[in-house]
């Protein structure tokens, strides 16, 4: 299968630090593909890159054949990439209905013109909340809808964060660390969830996770980041049993 | 001794003016989380480009040479003002349409370069574009430097009557507002609304979702610095002089106390923290011209009252008197609760009625339509 993600030769310095290192990796279409490390091996600032929040100081990436480093994240977004933060970014004092219809992208209802122009955007307004009525029974929170989203639990925040990009049409969802700070119960839900939304929805996963016992259960492939190089790769057996990532993990010499 | 309807037309143009600017600041700062210390900035433009245009197209009509600031050009208004209604009307519709464009502009350019930043460089960007453009107002000769302009022609100054003068103005400003009212309320209920929620509750996460940040916060930007200026344009008309001096930052923070005390984020509560201040502000006027002999001036009585309100709102109700709302689209009725506080009210109405019932079958002694009985069969 073609890559739907190609990140080239992608390095990247903060100041004296070099984050990236000439790491170069591939996310397969339709793939669950995994991203591990230790703490500060660069993974956060790879989905940083990707996403057009850095700009690389070398190398490309490349979405679907078309260059996107260099891109704002407004942009990236609306070729289809969606991500999601270590620590959850729903938008607190407005309702769970209100977070999930602000994904879709290019509403015409957005446009300073168009708004106050209730007719332009009425029916398109009522199919999104369909859809957003849909998807929400299918997980079993429709009763959620109203809720405001700093009410949630922490479990509900990441399934409403994981579902809003399937409302935003995107291809790729860059999820970072899913089941941080979750019960392993409910973190292996999520992880069930975003198998379904990978087979229903044709969508692929790039996934960063600390919680490796977890994460291989799940992943068709992984690559393993430290100090900013690119350690291993592989499935998650053949990554589980190389010594390096051992190594890397447990803290050798 | 006390004038009901003078005291109306005192009060509710002032309270127009500054509810337009209240709902504009409630935009940028309720609604999109912009921090905007300049208000007064865009405000004093909208001022000077009505003073300025309508004194020069007059002028430039009725055939004077004088410099828009001179006496004689002051006399020369005087005579002129009142002989032209058609000319007034439409050199007034023109200083708002300008005012409202430059000031917009302005506003567009200030925020250019501060988006990409926080929150705070955009305010103290403003801030202090605000301050400087009073200063650099003083010593620019061409519109009267430090004493303004005067003789601004009244778009009514062709009624002789001034009582009907001032309602026709009066009645001017109110519709604009409403205009402007109903202009945000559509705005702010509508996806793009809920887009500049989201701007002000976590830019990032908003930029993750596709939206283009600093582009819309500059277009909101223009709409409402525009409007402000409208709100100026509508005060230089309204008080016939601008001086730079109106425009101290010290408007900017009583637009700002309004905004907080009414509620931010809700139109309405904009409109009532409008209606109290201004009003305070008119109370206290005319307290002070009623008792001369007081020991302290009442208007120093009014920033006391300002600054108490603002600490009690703060603490007991920090979100303002009119908390805000979740926007209404029609994604509400796909869920089916669109019409839930329309059931509410009618409920609320409904219990009011009833009670008044009691109030007076208690009043005029009816026994049978009061005690145990009916509410015995509420209960049924």
């Amino acid at each position: 299968m073609d890559p739907i993600l190609r990140v080239q030769n992608v390095s990247k310095k903060f100041g004296g630090v070099e984050a990236l290192k000439d790491v170069s990796l591939e996310v397969k279409r339709g793939s669950v593909t995994g991203l591990i490390g230790p703490n500060g091996s660069g993974k956060s600032t790879l989905f940083n890159v990707i996403t057009g929040f850095y700009k690389p100081d070398f190398g490309s990436v490349y979405f679907e054949g078309k260059r996107i480093d260099g891109l704002n994240p407004d942009e990236v977004y609306n070729m289809g990439i969606a991500r999601t933060f270590q620590t959850p970014r729903l938008f607190g004092p407005l309702t769970t209905l209100e977070n999930m219809m602000l994904s879709p992208k290019g509403q015409k209802g957005e446009s300073l013109l168009k708004a106050p122009l209730r007719k332009t955007w009425l029916n398109e307004e009522i199919q999104l909340a369909n859809e957003v009525k849909n998807l929400l029974k299918e997980f079993d929170m429709d009763g959620l809808y109203k809720m405001f989203a700093s009410d949630l639990s922490g479990g509900h925040v990441k399934m409403v964060e994981t579902s809003k990009g399937i409302l935003g049409r995107a291809k790729l969802i860059l999820l970072d660390e899913p089941t941080a700070g979750v019960h392993y119960a409910v973190g292996k839900n999520l992880f069930e969830y975003i198998n379904y939304l990978r087979k229903t929805y044709n969508l692929t996963f790039f996934i960063i996770e600390h919680r490796i016992d977890l994460l291989f259960d799940y992943v068709d492939y992984v690559y393993v980041l430290h100090m900013g190089r690119l350690l291993s790769e592989g499935t998650p057996e053949e990554v589980a049993s190389d010594p390096k990532v051992i190594e890397a993990y447990i803290g050798g010499a | 001794m006390f004038d009901i309807l003078s005291f109306l037309i005192s009060w509710l143009p002032l309270f127009g003016i500054y509810a337009i600017l209240s709902l504009c600041l409630n935009m940028e700062v309720g609604y999109a989380g912009m921090a905007n210390f300049g208000l007064v900035a865009f405000y004093g433009i909208g001022a000077f480009v009505a003073g300025y245009t309508s004194i020069t197209i007059f002028l430039t009509i009725y055939g004077y040479n004088y410099p828009i600031y001179s006496p004689e050009a002051i006399i020369a208004m005087g005579r002129v003002a009142g002989k032209t209604p058609w000319l007034n009307i439409s050199v007034f519709i023109l200083s708002l349409i300008l005012a409202f464009l430059i000031a917009g502009l302005a506003g567009y350019l200030v925020s250019y370069p501060t988006l990409r930043v926080g929150p705070a460089f955009l305010g103290i960007t403003i801030l202090s574009f605000g301050e400087m453009l009073r200063v650099f107002m003083k010593h620019f000769a061409p519109t009267g430097g430090a004493y303004g302009m005067l003789g601004i022609p009244h778009p009514f100054a062709w009624i002789p009557d001034s009582a009907i003068k001032n309602t026709s103005f009066l009645i001017l400003t109110l519709a604009i507002l409403i205009g402007v009212l109903i202009y945000f309320e559509l705005l702010a209920n509508s996806p793009y609304g809920r887009v500049l929620k989201s701007i002000r509750e976590d830019e990032t996460a908003s930029l993750c979702i596709g939206k283009p940040v600093p582009q819309i916060k500059a277009r909101l930007l223009f709409v409402a610095s525009g409007i402000s200026g409208v709100a100026g344009a509508l005060y230089a008309f309204y008080l016939g002089a601008v001086t730079p001096d109106m425009f101290i930052t010290a408007v900017t923070f009583e637009v700002w106390s309004m905004v907080i005390l009414g509620g931010r984020g809700n139109n309405f509560g904009a409109l009532l923290g409008a209606s109290v201040f201004s009003l305070l502000n008119r109370v206290t006027s005319i307290l002070n011209f009623l008792f001369s002999d007081l020991p302290i001036d009442p208007n120093y009585f009014r920033w006391m009252i300002t600054g108490a309100l603002i600490v009690i709102i703060l603490m007991y109700k920090p979100k303002g008197i009119i908390a805000e709302k979740p926007i209404k689209t029609e994604a509400w009725k796909i869920f089916g609760a669109y019409g839930e506080t329309r059931r509410k009210l009618i409920a609320a109405i409904l219990r009011i009625i009833n009670y008044l019932k009691r109030a007076i079958y208690w009043l005029i002694g009816r026994e049978t339509g009061y005690g145990p009985d009916i509410k015995g069969s509420k209960r049924e």
